[in-house]
């Protein structure tokens, strides 16, 4: 998979071939991929996976899809027959204008945060890749202690910093002279409490995307780059042409994730609500469906919104789904 | 991610064979010296920056509530307290530890090695499905988890597995094992086939040749996945919620609750100190860990 | 019969309980063979700290002790994501607990879904018209009553005695006087940074509730059997007009900010009144979160309304219920019948908390604290009875309209489109 750099020893060619061919014993070729069939081995190794995945995923989508037809209330948890109603709560859904806002406000909020993490996220890692072991040491457990902070403590925490009367950037605003902060409330205004929510959210994803780029930058040979310096490369042309390529299938596979987060993030938006700003302004995906179904304990409609949700989240990263499909020659 | 999206014109080729740790050539010594001296800095400071709320956490902990938030922020904890941790150390806390961290390591543990099988398969196998399993495996990350929760625990019901490790088990591992495929998957196909097979002329064995060449290589994959296997189980708090009701099965994080109040004034430095507690295990994991991290090829594990 | 409903029966106010255990004794959901029912670990869910540890040890002592062979296992709950909790666990047979305590605005949710016991037939025994009635008609659908109430507690005011002194104001006796003690004490008070006179933060339309029903407002009425939205009435209007007169002229409170932690500002002499629950006062002795210092210049009083009576603020507290699925039904009802007796409703008066009966709160005492929480429930009201209230609250359209209320916004257009947004919540 690593984005196969053009040249013919690639490690892994854009088409693995049969390798460790365990029981057939025959050694595999060298770099020329071979189609070949592997017997049963492939699946027996899936086997662990799937059976996970379909033991405890596997009767709850199928469920919820149900669900999302039926008129499935609290009454419903608690043991009358649920009634069929066709597409109704899709419809009911989509035929909501305000989803549509909060839909189009999501996929805004998700595209800019998961942008600016991964840059982040990207030039940490690099930066850790260009310091010593004390420094780079020292970067990796301040982010580790705000990947691992609980999240009740890191949201409060948060949340108490940017206060009206009470939080420290106020204060420190004020200190600094700039006294129309006095008081001032980062909620209330809808663009500002995007704002405090992107700060969060971003503070909160870096240091995982940091690390998975980080630990990909290590595969990347030393040599590659001292070969390329010795013929004159500069630092930004070795990382665009060497590390980059190396680290794609990391870098692909950690913005999809990202961007699949971001549109899902809740907990952030839920907290910064309750704190303070107002709530139909900024709402967003998850928040909504909360609100719309397990708020009101109408869990059809709850479902519904799932699929929908699962459905926009799948259109919406299609490209990138495709790009990773070509890279991947799946 | 277009920004990110580099030239697919590699000028770089990668070696077929392992380093040769050449020595630094004289020349290249000052300037990048000193610039790796700017670098360092900058890490530290950023270091800084990141860790503030997590420093924040910790001076609260120490303080009394009515210094915590107060028009006076209190920035060092002089004249603190060390009453909060008394508080967390009396209440069940270790109960809460011992399901976390048998939660948590079963979750590591099985995400990782069932991944990594996965990952095998996928990067070293062609077969039937395969494509379909990598989709299937990707689309499932992005089904929303709020409105799961309901079914999982019917299904934990009919099994018998509520307020059971095992049953809060398999559904963290559900929950990491995908991600923790793509990520592998991606690492083990980092790992030049040539070098195993180096190995095996050489005159390994297979296992040999697995253990001695593949796995180091793999390390950094498997911490990064490790790590973040390690803090889903260990923060997870809606599943834990619902799964594990009576007080004896409490995870950390349901513990942690505890010490809020909604109706009432809540015992914040006692949630601080909570956390504080919480979070040094991670660190420890890390720091445990956090050396193979950078291993892989330098490591050295290669051997021609 | 069983010593329980015996015990109960003395303790309870005699005729009333005496004539209902005559009635009752045979009830048809009572063992036949009038035994004790199969012995068994009875599991109940207690919400938070407001039921102390002492009330808790004599809980279970007492119902061991009457039901020999019998356990009673007391699992103290969140109040935050108590209702997740209760969805999914009140309906598994083998995790459910027995016996519950849910907020009295959640019991609406579950009482009408089947999740917990009918319990009328208990009722005469329980308490009957001693009740509270508003807490019984919230555990109550259709005629049948499925959860009872265990505790109230409604919000009065705080005010600091040294301010008033300074201001020169008297305790107020009409809701005219209480307004423009609030804006006296915030003038007078100007140079303090954020200053209340009345502490009101933007979220708060709980506490402002009381404002809108003293002005003869509702949140929604029912008419012709639909719920509808009811804010942009006259006397709605008049009541949220004077909210907003109390967020700009009286409050310093932030503008979108929730009422939690009102012992904050309260402790950093910011505020001159706020209308609390009753364990503010806790808060505030308490050495590690409060200032027990300023105890000495705290009073208190209930808010007063426009006719002089105590103001109709929120009714808080809880309600408690068998579930269901459980398995010990008997026992069940043998714990709640305890937990209603006097004996224990006793204790919570000692604690500051109203008890369930009305002809127990006497014991609450006759100081300052103890007259106001007696006042201030006479008056109390809950939010409408629609069966859909939950969803306004769930959606937040009352905590929008007061921040918007707070930031200066046009009462009538706003409390139009509120309207229509409980119309479609309720609808």
């Amino acid at each position: 998979m690593p984005p196969s750099p053009t040249s013919s020893a690639s490690p892994a060619g854009p088409v693995p071939a049969g390798a460790p061919s365990a029981g057939a014993g025959a050694p595999a070729g060298g770099g020329k991929p071979r189609r070949r069939r592997e017997g049963l081995l492939p699946y027996v190794l899936l086997v662990p996976a799937v059976l996970v995945l379909a033991a405890a995923l596997g009767y709850p989508l199928v469920r919820q899809a149900v669900m999302s037809f039926q008129e499935y209330g609290l009454a419903q948890q608690f043991g009358q027959p649920p009634q069929w109603v066709g597409l109704d709560n899709y419809v009911e859904l989509v035929t909501d204008s305000y989803l549509w806002t909060v839909i189009v406000r999501s996929v805004v909020f998700c595209l800019a945060n998961a942008a600016i993490t991964m840059v982040l996220g990207v030039a940490l890692a690099v930066l850790m890749t260009l310091t010593g072991t004390g420094p780079r040491l020292t970067l990796q457990i301040g982010l580790l202690l705000a990947w691992a902070m609980p999240h009740l403590a890191s949201l409060t925490v948060w949340q108490w910093l940017f206060e009206a009367q009470y939080g420290v950037i106020n204060w420190v605003l004020v200190r600094a002279g700039f006294e129309q902060f006095a008081g001032h409330s980062w909620l209330i205004d809808q663009l500002s409490f995007f704002v405090v929510a992107t700060v969060i959210v971003v503070w909160m994803s870096v240091p995982f995307v940091a690390f998975a780029v980080y630990a990909g930058l290590t595969q990347v040979p030393g040599e590659l780059h001292e070969a390329a310096a010795i013929d004159g490369a500069s630092a930004w042309q070795r990382f665009r042409a060497i590390t980059m390529p190396l680290v794609r299938p990391v870098l692909l596979i950690v913005g999809l994730l990202q961007i699949i987060w971001d549109l899902k993030v809740f907990t952030q938006i839920f907290v910064l609500q309750d704190a303070g700003g107002v709530t139909a302004e900024t709402n967003l995906i998850g928040t909504y469906i909360y609100r719309l179904g397990l708020g009101e304990g109408e869990f059809g409609m709850a479902a519904a919104a799932s699929w929908f949700m699962l459905l926009l989240t799948v259109t919406l990263s299609l490209y990138y789904v495709r790009v990773l499909v070509r890279e991947e020659e799946l | 991610m277009s920004t990110l999206t580099p030239s697919t014109t590699a000028t770089g080729d990668r070696p077929r064979g392992p380093r040769s740790a050449p020595p630094r050539p004289k020349l290249r010594r000052s300037s990048p010296r000193r610039r790796r001296r700017w670098f360092g800095a900058l890490a530290v400071a950023i270091a800084v920056v990141w860790a503030f709320p997590v420093y924040w956490m910790l001076n609260s902990s120490f303080l009394p509530f009515n210094r915590i938030r107060s028009p006076e922020p209190t920035f060092f904890p002089v004249g603190g307290t060390v009453a909060a941790y008394e508080r967390v150390f009396e209440s069940n806390f270790l109960s809460a530890l011992r399901v976390s961290a048998t939660v948590t390591l079963i979750t590591v543990a099985a995400a990782l090695l069932f991944a990594f099988l996965a990952a095998l398969a996928l990067s070293r196998f062609r077969f039937r499905g395969r494509r379909s399993f990598l989709l299937a495996v990707l689309i499932i990350q992005m089904i929303p988890a709020e409105g799961l929760f309901i079914s999982q625990f019917k299904l934990l019901e009919g099994w018998q597995l509520l307020n059971s490790v095992v049953g809060l088990s398999l559904l963290y591992v559900a929950a990491v094992v995908p991600f923790t495929i793509w990520m592998l998957r991606g690492f083990v196909n980092g790992v030049p086939r040539e070098l195993e097979e180096a190995a095996l002329v050489d005159g390994c064995s297979r296992v040999q040749a697995f253990f001695r060449i593949t796995l180091p290589l793999l390390a950094p994959g498997l911490v990064a996945s490790g790590v973040y296997a390690f803090l889903q189980a260990w923060n997870e708090f809606t599943l834990a919620l619902v799964v594990m009701t009576r007080p004896d099965n409490m995870t950390l994080p349901l513990w942690l609750k505890t010490f809020t109040e909604a109706n009432r004034a809540s015992d914040w430095a006692g949630i601080m100190a909570g956390s504080v507690v919480i979070a040094i295990p991670v660190m420890i994991f890390f720091l445990f860990v956090q050396h193979r991290m950078t291993s892989g090829l330098v490591s050295g594990a290669v051997k021609g | 019969m069983n010593r329980a409903r015996l015990l109960t029966a003395g303790l309870a106010a005699a005729a009333l309980a005496l004539s209902a255990c005559g009635g009752d004794g045979d009830d048809s959901t009572e063992p036949a063979a009038g035994g004790t029912p199969e012995p068994a670990d009875i599991r109940l869910w207690i919400n938070g700290p407001d039921t102390p540890q002492s009330m808790r040890d004599w809980l279970v002592a007492e119902f061991e002790e009457q039901n020999p062979g019998s356990t009673l296992t007391i699992e103290e709950q969140q109040w935050e994501g108590l209702v997740d909790r209760l969805t999914t666990s009140l309906g598994s047979e083998s995790e459910t607990p027995d016996v519950v305590e849910v907020g009295n605005t959640q019991a609406p949710t579950f009482t009408t879904v089947g999740a917990f016991s009918d319990i009328t037939d208990l009722l005469p025994d329980l308490g009957g018209d001693d009740l509270l009635q508003g807490f019984v008609e919230a555990g109550s659908a259709d005629g049948k009553t499925y959860a009872v109430p265990l505790y109230a507690g409604s919000a009065y005011v705080f005010y600091r005695k040294d301010l008033f002194a300074a201001s020169g104001i008297e305790i107020p006796t009409t809701m005219q006087e209480f307004v423009d003690a609030a804006v006296k004490l915030k003038q007078d008070n100007a140079d303090v940074p954020n200053f209340s006179g009345f502490w009101l933060p933007g979220q708060d339309w709980r506490d402002g509730a009381a404002f809108l029903w003293d002005a003869g407002g509702e949140f929604a009425v029912e008419e012709d059997g639909e719920w509808v939205g009811s804010l942009s009435s006259p006397e709605s209007q008049a009541g949220l007009e004077l909210v907003q007169r109390l967020f700009a002229e009286a409050s310093g409170a932030p503008k979108d900010a929730n009422e939690a932690d009102g012992h904050v500002p309260f402790c950093a002499g910011e505020v001159g009144m706020a209308l609390r629950p009753g364990w503010l006062r806790g808060s505030i002795e308490d050495p590690a979160i409060g200032c027990p210092d300023m105890m000495a210049n705290v009073g208190v009083f209930a808010l007063p309304g426009s006719d002089g009576e105590p103001a109709p603020v929120l009714l808080g507290g809880s309600n408690i219920a068998v579930s269901a699925t459980s398995q010990n039904q008997e026992l069940a009802r043998n714990l709640v019948e305890l937990m209603l007796s006097d004996e224990f409703q006793s204790q919570y008066a000692e604690n500051g908390l109203t008890p369930a009966k009305t002809s127990l709160a006497a014991g609450l005492g006759t100081d300052e604290f103890a007259a106001a929480t007696v006042e201030a429930v006479t008056n109390a009201k809950l939010t409408p009875a629609a069966a859909g209230w939950a969803s306004v609250e769930g959606s937040r359209i009352l905590e929008d309209l007061f921040v918007a209320i707070a930031n200066g916004g046009d009462v009538q257009q706003l409390a139009e489109d509120a309207d229509a947004a409980i119309a479609d919540q309720l609808g």
